[in-house]
């Protein structure tokens, strides 16, 4: 079954059919009911799904998260919304030290079944503190799960596999993509750690995720016409990565360049740089590459910010240097 | 899956292969053990089996044509699926899945370190490196396309595709005098460019020095006749090689520091003692001239060493020598007396430290101690020596061993 | 001790037995624990409740099978009074392979899911936001369930204290914040570290607040016993228990930022003592606490036997546990 619909609506569907399909699912975060969710995620779940499972919250960050961890651990599947990405820095504690580890700490007594969502990412000019890409923290901390669908048909599937997930997920939404219009899958399987190759290619590979997967796509465009035919891995997970995929498309090309909206240094792209170097450092006929962000906040002004965001021209002149 | 059958690397110094024949066809199952292919190399052909079940798709190297160790000359699968290449959809499937991961080819023993020349490191990727081991490159005669001279897969894989990789020596004109010269010009079968690059090297490399002396045959040759008359049928006919041969190995037994090799792979050299009594032994072939090496020759009796010699020289007639045949031996006897010659100055085999010619019997009148003219039946013999081994006193004595023995054969029969 | 509501219905003396013996249980397992760090066959650090027993006894005494809570880095007594097994609880305190939370936790995460424990915490103030979602989950699951939070009074400072009484009183939650007060904020008194008192706070949110002598156990047991009931079928409440810390913010704190004398009066308020007498006064035997103490002592025996003849974890089954098992993973 199959239907065009926005990201943003394949998010809200999830949602209703995860609620509708189990009892235990519930939401709560900052203007979710009411006003159906500042980027309007969860718009019209109050009605359908009632005020006891789907509940506004007080500007609480912390109490948010932990009180979605203390649901989780007396039988519910909480999926809870932080507004901005940036906001997590309030719950980390809820997040690092009670999600991530009750499992681990009680000896394997009992699972943490909740679901962080959370907007990261560029594009409207919201300033340093609503822009951020912090998905690398959270998938620096055992015990989290950390995905960041690209498209619309993962949008809906992998938020429906984060909450059926019997550990915490932390679900990273770009902002910029909530408009994006895509086809819904919903009996589309629903795993765990599974990249998608979003396009084959022979010559270098382009590992991404999130919104950067269309400067890849673009870039990839660029590059066909002059011959380059390049890969393109969406990594769909970041906690856990899909090593196969990524190790198989780089065992064929030879070349990689990593690209990704977060801040390079750090980052994601520097855990799978390094890993390819240290397993796959006979296959290389080129130096790792990395796209990311520079080394400052993000700023607020629309040139200033438009300089700043990794963008397919970087992406191309990656590639280019893999093949040089 | 469809996996890719390449060129096996048969041998420690093999870098290409001459795909010889197929015998098994596209289309048709394998099994476990079933030869897939023969591969000649410059020094043996060799049968290729299968390493499991399976079916071949498809051969992608028509016969006779030389390719290098690791290139995909054929492509088979376990069920025989994939017979079709798979086409690439590059639009319409937004879900491709990633393809498994290559099986665990990756390396085995850890990465290959950048080499050196003239004391700089070598700029190549770390697949380049791989590759060069594998087609047997040497990355120090590579000019890299990469950014700062860094050689990449594919200059590599383009060196590899030349004929004969042996670096060009530093003292040789920059143009060879043939080279402006016409006529019909042919590439070399990868025999004569192996046997040209090894010979080479040989002569280049090994400081040889040469000594000639005749030994008096005619008890010898009457010895012979003798034992091939009295032989029982189904015993070996004794030929003068094989008389050669037991002369030699009774000297090798007697000397044995003759039984060393140089090793100059590491730095400064090592001296290498064989002490196996090995033999190698000149065999021409219709492929070219081969010396595979008796087995223990030093210390076989008369009768066992013609019957081992007899089967090696027939297996090399048929080409079916092994890698393991051209293994050890510090000194060939090369014979050339059915040629007609008088001496044969040769060129130590490429890894050993000696190599002794023979000639023709030749009938001579040599002056008695009166001065009367007696006949005698002479045979030429030249040992060629490696210097860094051998001094022109030790080489003399072990010539020397080598004519007594021939001069009074009734110790060849001896247990060795 | 001043208690903010009378007690017209004294506990009857059959249960404060069985309180009194918990209580027992609590002070003889932390006195030797106590002594196993002195010899070090405890690793890291334990903070032990010693002086404090009447509040876990009395306040988990007075919930149902289907109530949770969440207690603090201080929370062995609670733990034991809601029954965890003993070996267990020495075993993981001890960092064995059968210790209930498999050695992974230790002293602080001591947790016991199947008896509604949410886990001792290792951060200040982090168990109120789990109650508070346990509460949550309770209400919304139509469980009957109350949750409970325990804390002290340094975590009166935490943002986390204020976040949760606003969603409590928001939501009308069936959860008891049980401040344990014992004066002390780790290392500083708490008169320098709070601006507010407790009961104000809850007037600002609107949650009733009920102050008890945390020493006496009968006031305990009485008033938790009201205040959970109150907060199952009404919405929270608030019940902060004064006591006394006798022993350092963790053991081998030489505590000299206390007052000789304080420490030196603390037994006059001993809970144990105190409620020894009560007892004695309603007419239990001599004996019949004595035995109490051998049977306690016994218990504690066998239990540290067990622990020290214990194995000691395996890496690979602790590695396991970061993730819980799912198909969603092998199937993908």
């Amino acid at each position: 079954m199959s239907k065009p619909l926005r990201y943003v609506n394949a998010i809200a569907q999830a949602l209703s059919d995860a609620m509708a399909a189990d009892p235990s699912v519930m939401l709560f975060g900052e203007d979710v009911a009411a006003a159906g969710g500042p980027f309007k995620a969860t718009r019209g779940l109050l009605d359908t799904h009632g005020p006891e499972r789907v509940r506004d919250t007080p500007i609480s960050e912390a109490s948010i998260v932990g009180a979605a961890v203390g649901a989780a651990l007396t039988g519910m599947r909480p999926v809870v919304e932080i507004m901005f990405m940036d906001f997590v820095a309030l719950a980390m504690d809820a997040v690092v030290n009670q999600a991530a580890k009750a499992r681990f700490m009680f000896g394997g007594q009992c699972s943490v079944p909740m679901v962080l969502r959370t907007p990261h990412g560029g594009g409207l000019n919201a300033g340093p503190q609503h822009s951020q890409c912090l998905e690398a923290w959270f998938a620096h901390i055992p015990g989290l799960r950390v995905v960041c669908p690209a498209t619309v048909a993962d949008a809906y599937s992998l938020l429906r596999a984060s909450i059926e997930a019997p550990d915490p997920v932390v679900f990273v939404e770009n902002k910029a993509l909530y408009a994006l219009q895509g086809d819904l899958d919903v009996d589309a399987p629903r795993g765990i750690g599974k990249a998608r190759i979003d396009r084959p290619g022979r010559h270098a590979t382009i590992v991404t995720y999130g919104a950067t997967l269309y400067a890849a796509r673009a870039a990839a465009d660029r590059l066909a016409q002059d011959g380059v035919e390049a890969e393109i891995v969406d990594l769909r997970w970041i906690q856990p990565w899909d090593e196969e995929a990524v190790f198989a498309s780089v065992a064929k090309t030879h070349r990689v360049v990593i690209a990704h909206e977060a801040v390079q240094a750090f980052g994601v792209g520097a855990e799978i740089a390094a890993r390819i170097a240290s397993d796959l450092f006979d296959e290389l006929d080129a130096p790792v590459l990395r796209v990311g962000a520079p080394f400052m906040p993000i700023p607020f002004a629309k040139s200033l910010e438009a300089a700043y965001l990794p963008d397919a021209d970087r992406i191309v002149a990656a590639v280019k240097d893999t093949l040089a | 899956m469809v996996r890719d059958l390449v060129m096996p690397k048969l041998g420690l110094t093999m870098t290409e292969g001459v795909l010889a024949e197929w015998r098994v066809s596209p289309g048709q199952p394998f099994k476990t053990g079933d030869v897939l292919v023969v591969v000649e190399t410059d020094k043996i052909a060799s049968e290729v089996e299968a390493d499991s079940d399976g079916v071949l798709i498809e051969t992608t190297i028509p016969v006779g044509e030389t390719v290098a160790v690791g290139t995909p000359i054929a492509r088979w699968s376990a069920d025989g699926s994939g017979a079709a290449p798979a086409p690439v959809n590059g639009t319409a499937s937004p879900a491709v899945e990633a393809p498994a991961p290559p099986a665990k080819a990756a390396p085995k023993t850890g990465p290959l370190p950048a080499p050196l020349r003239d004391g700089e490191r070598v700029l190549s990727t770390p697949l380049a490196r791989r590759r060069a081991q594998d087609l047997g490159v040497d990355l120090t005669t590579l000019t890299g396309s990469g950014p700062r001279g860094r050689i990449k897969m594919a200059d590599v894989e383009a060196a590899a595709q030349r004929p004969v990789s042996t670096p060009a020596p530093v003292s040789e004109p920059a143009l060879s005098p043939v080279a402006a010269l016409a006529g019909e010009r042919s590439k070399p079968t990868t025999m004569q460019a192996t046997i040209a690059r090894r010979l080479t090297a040989a002569k280049r490399d090994v400081p040889h020095f040469y000594l000639a002396a005749e030994a008096e045959v005619s008890e010898l040759m009457a010895l012979r006749e003798k034992l091939n008359a009295d032989a029982e049928p189904g015993s070996p006919r004794v030929s003068m090689t094989h008389l050669v041969l037991a002369a030699v190995g009774r000297a090798l037994a007697a000397t044995p520091d003759v039984d060393r090799v140089w090793d100059d792979s590491t730095p400064g050299g090592e001296i290498l003692s064989l002490g196996r009594g090995d033999i190698g032994m000149a065999v021409d072939t219709p492929r070219g001239l081969v010396a595979p090496v008796l087995r223990g020759g030093a210390r076989l009796p008369l009768d066992r060493l013609a019957r081992d010699a007899a089967a090696l020289t027939e297996r090399a007639r048929n080409g079916r020598l092994s890698a393991e045949d051209f293994e050890g031996g510090a000194i060939t006897v090369s014979n050339a007396g059915m040629h007609n010659v008088t001496f044969m100055t040769s060129i130590i085999n490429p890894g050993q430290s000696s190599i002794l010619g023979v000639g023709s019997v030749r009938s001579v009148f040599r002056p008695d101690e009166s001065g009367a003219p007696v006949l005698k039946r002479e045979l030429g013999l030249v040992l060629s020596a490696d210097h860094r081994l051998f001094d022109g006193v030790a080489a003399l004595a072990f010539l020397n061993r080598i004519i007594a023995g021939l001069e009074r054969p009734l110790r060849l029969l001896r247990t060795a | 001790m001043p208690s903010s509501a009378p007690r017209n219905d004294p506990f009857p003396p059959d249960r404060l037995l069985a309180l009194h013996r918990t209580m027992q249980l609590i002070r003889a397992t932390e006195t030797t624990l106590s002594k196993l760090f002195a010899d070090s066959e405890i690793p890291g650090f334990i903070h032990l409740s010693v002086g404090q027993e009447a509040v876990a006894a009395g306040v988990i005494g007075a919930l149902a099978p289907q109530d949770t809570f969440a207690t603090t880095h201080r929370g062995h007594g609670h733990v034991l009074a809601r029954g965890v097994a003993l070996d267990l609880f020495f075993k993981e305190i001890m960092g064995r392979a059968g210790g209930i939370c498999g050695g992974r936790g230790g002293s602080m995460h001591v947790a016991d899911l199947t008896l509604g424990v949410l886990g001792a915490n290792g951060i200040v103030g982090a168990g109120l936001p789990l109650a508070t979602g346990s509460a949550l989950a309770h209400q919304t699951r139509r469980s009957g369930g109350v949750a409970v939070a325990f804390f002290g009074d340094g975590a009166m400072a935490e943002g986390a204290l204020h976040e949760c009484l606003n969603m409590a009183a928001l939501w009308r939650l069936p959860m008891v914040f049980v401040c344990e007060n014992n004066g002390w904020s780790e290392f500083s008194p708490t008169s320098r570290q709070f601006a507010a008192t407790l009961d104000k706070l809850g007037a600002a949110f609107g949650i009733p607040h009920r102050q008890v002598d945390g020493n006496d156990l009968a006031a305990v047991a009485q008033a938790a016993t009201e205040v959970v009931e109150a907060a199952r079928s009404d919405g929270p409440r608030i019940l902060e228990c004064i006591t006394t810390r006798w022993h350092g913010h963790f053991e081998g704190d030489p505590q000299r930022y206390r007052n000789a004398d304080e420490i030196a009066g603390l037994p006059e308020n001993d809970p144990l003592r105190r409620s020894a007498e009560a007892l004695l006064a309603a007419g239990i035997e001599e004996q019949d606490l004595a035995a109490l103490v051998a049977s306690v002592d016994s218990d504690i025996a066998v239990a540290l036997e067990a622990a020290r003849a214990d194995a000691l974890p395996d890496f690979d089954a602790a590695f396991r546990d970061v993730y819980t098992p799912t198909t969603l993973t092998a199937g993908a």
